[in-house]
């Protein structure tokens, strides 16, 4: 213990000499920063829309509890009026957009992840729900190619270029420096003293990366103490990626070749291993699974618009009374509005059906990339810690999920005012307004 | 004596085993992305084309209906997959693919691949471009860091000195013997790709050659840059070890971050709208007028006066017109206004965002050649936008004669269901169809990155013939 002690202080005391080991350090260091105010960067401007829909949202309803108490013995406050109590809406104007945010999860900056492709909000009425959320968010497509300068790319990328410049010369170093003899005619065996140089090696990276990590959970205002888990995990991949690409650089040393063949070799297993594999996956999964042509959605959703529209109102009922019997009354074969909104459950039905069908093609395919995952280490440590900060695709589709929900609780508020031939109390809007 | 270094050059580094293997991994990766990004290619672009013609058949075969009921079943515009894009995917997987065309409103392009995909895709496609941009840079260096050194330190390099060879040439002569080490690898693979073109890929584009000779060009000179930078480096450095460092990373820094940080830049100087104040900026518009001085009913006051004067009639009702006809288009013209305002402001913001880094491509040829490929293989913002416009028109096209036909043929006094017309009608929209910018023009849009690339290589002989004969011998 005390050869392994005495060669670690000796081996700190050697590369804090060198000014190499300060300026990798400041610069990964640096970026890290960086990418932690990046990440802070973007979030905030999420959140900032956000509260910008939630405030117009709450503000609009504001003025519909006021429009439902207004004198109705007043010509113009009637238009008003019927505005805020009609389920139905006014002419072609439905009654109200609502909103639901996909708010950032606690550790959404340091992993941006696949949360800038989708929009954090979506807004819709009572109508069928596949035709309102399906438009993106306005974002430049080159900046979405290029990707975020997040702590997660920093971690990916750059951690294992540290790792490779840190071990290149390892042995090397000794032997172009001509003091391999020296510690070969020691007691200890030179196995012992490589090993010694590296485990330095690889505790000063995992605490570089502990730091920046610190730094990531102080800067972007995540308690430490109350996400402990989160860090410890975060902390427990980091630790292993790091852990990879120093036991790769490892065997690349044990080669024993010159600092810059095992420079090269290193950076020849970065280039395989974070660039060359996946986008070597990705052209494969492309060029062999396409993707599902969403149009059809449209496509389908129009035809049967275009049905429900063309056919006699019974056409509409037939198919909805059976399925929704607690709307049922006898009798109502001719309403307009209720023939209206019931044609909304039929097409929020069929795109259900069809949504269900594209998911199970897009699975299929994202099934085949996860299956060779492990072929891209870098991809796979990027999509864990997007997991983990619940950034994926998949973080997306929860939300969404929750967005069917919300519109469907709406749904039943309304359908019940709607198929009663009912407009909506105050308290109705009270209710309402609760669920904002 | 020129000669003989380039030869020398040459042949010592198509003997050396480290490029053999490296120069033998590059030429797999292009071979493979090479054939299966062209196989991929023309599977997207036959989806595509049936997709675009099954629509017009849905369109052609929707039954006798009102032409307003017509137009806001709508239409569909499909965004051919570019042929050079199996060279340079480019914003491809970031981009919309199809546009519902309907009456009243400019729908965004649609349904990225990306927004379908896991976080692999973010890891970018293996294309040509993805090697020739950034592997065979890699390869230069590893030809290059040790050029001089090494014959400095096997003394060589003051022998050839003694045979009465300038530094100047020996230096032209180690950039022409690596850059034709470089053109044997690259020209084999880049004229197989151009092999791999056949009929139908000049029927979807018909400049489709002087393209694919334009991106040949442009990439051959951006190696060119890098083979005499890479020169210059290790000529000046200490040893070889430290020119390695060096071109590394500057490597790392102009491939991997800078690009990056960039484009994160981009986005903080000039910030877009979000879709929510892009979308109410519309509504607020189209509601109150475009100068907010010219709300929508007085609009509708102010044309009904003017046709019922265009006419010499006192009523809607006594119009030889359908009235609601040419009402629903002067609509659709305002919107249309109201639209090209707010859709080219946001499209100036990501054009000046994109700016920013055909600037930087100044001090990082890499992002030059970048936008340069991606803006000739059809896959950069400038075509997305094309794209997007040529559907637009098309779709102000088709609802415009709807709404004509209506004002003429829908007498006043017929009930709008009884007032049908049928497939001829449909017919007569002839099927969508985009043609992509001419070269001419998509060199125009890429002045900057042409021009750096010019300055890079006129600026790095220059300094080389300057600086080329204060290299050490010793």
């Amino acid at each position: 213990m005390k050869p392994l002690l005495h060669i670690l202080s000796f081996e700190w005391k050697n590369l804090w000499r060198s000014n190499v080991l300060k300026i990798l350090l400041l610069v990964v260091l640096g970026a890290g920063i960086y990418g932690i105010f990046f990440g802070k960067f973007e979030i905030d401007k999420q959140e900032t829309r956000i509260s910008q829909v939630q405030q117009y949202e709450r503000h609009q309803f504001d003025s519909l509890l006021i429009w439902a108490r207004l004198d109705t013995s007043i010509l113009i406050n009637k238009e008003k009026y019927q505005k805020a109590v009609s389920p139905t809406g006014v002419g072609w104007n439905k009654h109200f957009t609502y909103y639901l945010a996909h708010e950032a999860p606690p550790a959404a900056g340091l992993c941006l992840g696949q949360r800038d492709l989708f929009p954090v909000y979506y807004g819709f009425n009572v109508t069928d729900l596949a035709r309102q959320v399906n438009a993106g968010e306005l974002a430049n497509p080159m900046k979405l190619l290029t990707g975020n300068f997040d702590l997660s790319y920093v971690f990916v990328f750059l951690f294992p270029l540290l790792v490779i410049a840190l071990f290149y010369n390892l042995y090397a170093a000794e032997k172009e420096g001509g003091t391999l003899l020296l510690l070969q005619s020691q007691s200890i065996s030179l196995r012992m003293i490589l090993f010694s140089k590296g485990l330095l090696r690889l505790l000063i990276i995992w605490s570089l990366a502990t730091v920046l990590l610190l730094l990531g959970f102080v800067i972007q205002g995540i308690s430490v103490f109350e996400h402990g888990y989160l860090f410890f995990r975060w902390l427990l991949i980091i630790y292993g990626y790091c852990l990879l690409w120093t036991l790769l650089m490892g065997m690349i040393v044990r080669l024993r070749k010159s600092g810059a063949l095992s420079a090269m070799l290193g950076l020849g297993v970065w280039l395989v291993l974070t660039l060359i594999t996946p986008a070597l996956l990705n052209l494969f999964v492309m060029a062999n699974e396409p993707l599902p042509n969403r149009a059809e959605m449209i496509h389908t959703l129009r035809s049967l618009n275009d049905k429900n529209w063309g056919s006699p109102k019974s056409f509409v009922f037939d198919k909805f009374y059976p399925e929704n019997p607690q709307y049922f009354k006898k009798g109502d074969t001719t309403d307009f509005n209720k023939w209206y909104y019931a044609s909304f459950t039929l097409l929020d039905k069929e795109s259900d059906a069809l949504n269900a069908q594209f998911e199970e093609q897009v699975g299929r395919r994202n099934a085949l990339l996860e299956k060779w995952e492990w072929l891209a280490p870098a991809a796979m440590m990027h999509e864990r810690l997007s997991q983990l900060s619940e950034t994926s695709r998949q973080s997306h589709l929860e939300f969404v999920k929750k967005v069917h929900t919300y519109h469907q609780e709406l749904k039943d508020l309304y359908y019940a005012r709607i198929f009663e031939g009912e407009q909506f109390s105050y308290q109705d809007l009270q209710k309402l307004e609760e669920q904002l | 004596m020129l000669r003989l270094v380039i030869k020398k050059e040459f042949l010592s580094s198509l003997r050396d085993i480290r490029l053999q293997i490296s120069g033998t991994i590059l030429i797999v990766l292009m071979l493979t992305a090479v054939l299966v990004g062209r196989h991929g290619q023309k599977e997207i672009q036959t989806q595509r084309t049936k997709a675009q013609s099954a629509m017009y058949d849905k369109w052609l075969n929707q039954g006798n209906k009102h032409p307003h009921s017509a137009a806001h079943y709508g239409q569909f515009a499909f965004k051919p997959k570019p042929v050079l894009s199996f060279l340079d995917i480019g914003l491809d997987n970031y981009t919309g693919i199809s546009v519902f065309l309907e009456a009243h409103k400019q729908n965004e392009v649609q349904f990225s691949a990306a927004q379908d995909s896991n976080g692999m895709t973010r890891f970018g496609e293996m294309t040509a471009a993805l090697i020739l941009q950034v592997l065979l840079p890699l390869l230069i260096i590893f030809l290059t860091f040790d050029i001089f050194s090494k014959e400095r330190e096997e003394g060589t390099l003051k022998l050839i000195h003694a045979q009465g060879l300038s530094m100047r040439q020996l230096f032209m002569g180690k950039v022409w013997g690596t850059y034709l080490m470089v053109l044997l690898i690259y020209l084999p693979i880049i004229i197989l790709a151009y092999l791999l073109l056949d009929q139908r890929s000049s029927n979807l584009d018909p400049a489709i050659g002087s393209k694919f000779l334009s991106l040949t060009v442009g990439y051959a000179i951006y190696f060119l840059v890098f083979v005499i930078l890479c020169v210059l480096i290790s000529g000046f450095a200490r040893n070889s070890g430290f020119a390695l460092l060096t071109l590394l990373g500057l490597w790392i820094a102009s491939c991997i971050i800078l690009p990056k940080a960039t484009a994160n830049l981009a986005d903080k100087v000039y910030p877009a709208p979000s879709q929510f104040e892009f979308r109410n900026a519309i509504k607020k518009k189209v509601k109150n007028g475009i100068d907010g001085h010219n709300p929508s009913d007085e609009r509708l006051a102010s044309l009904k006066q003017k046709v019922l004067d265009q006419y010499g009639v006192a009523s809607i009702a006594e119009l030889p017109v359908n009235w609601s006809g040419i009402a629903m288009q002067a609509g659709e013209e305002y919107t249309d206004r109201v639209y090209d305002q707010e859709f080219s402001r946001v499209e100036e913001i990501f054009n000046k965002q994109n700016r920013l880094s055909e600037w930087v491509g100044f001090i990082n040829p890499y992002l030059a050649v970048r936008n340069l490929s991606m803006s000739l293989a059809g896959t950069d913002f400038h075509h997305h936008v094309a794209f997007a416009k040529a559907a637009e028109n098309y779709r102000r096209a088709f609802v415009k004669k709807m709404n004509k036909d209506m004002e003429v043929n829908h007498k006043p006094g017929v009930a709008y269901g009884d007032y049908n017309v049928g497939q001829d009608m449909w017919a007569s929209i002839e099927p969508f169809k985009y043609n992509l910018p001419s070269t001419s023009k998509v060199l125009f849009n890429q002045w900057r990155s042409i021009a750096t690339l010019a300055i890079w290589l006129i600026g790095l002989l220059l300094l080389a013939s300057v600086y080329a004969p204060k290299i050490s011998k010793l």
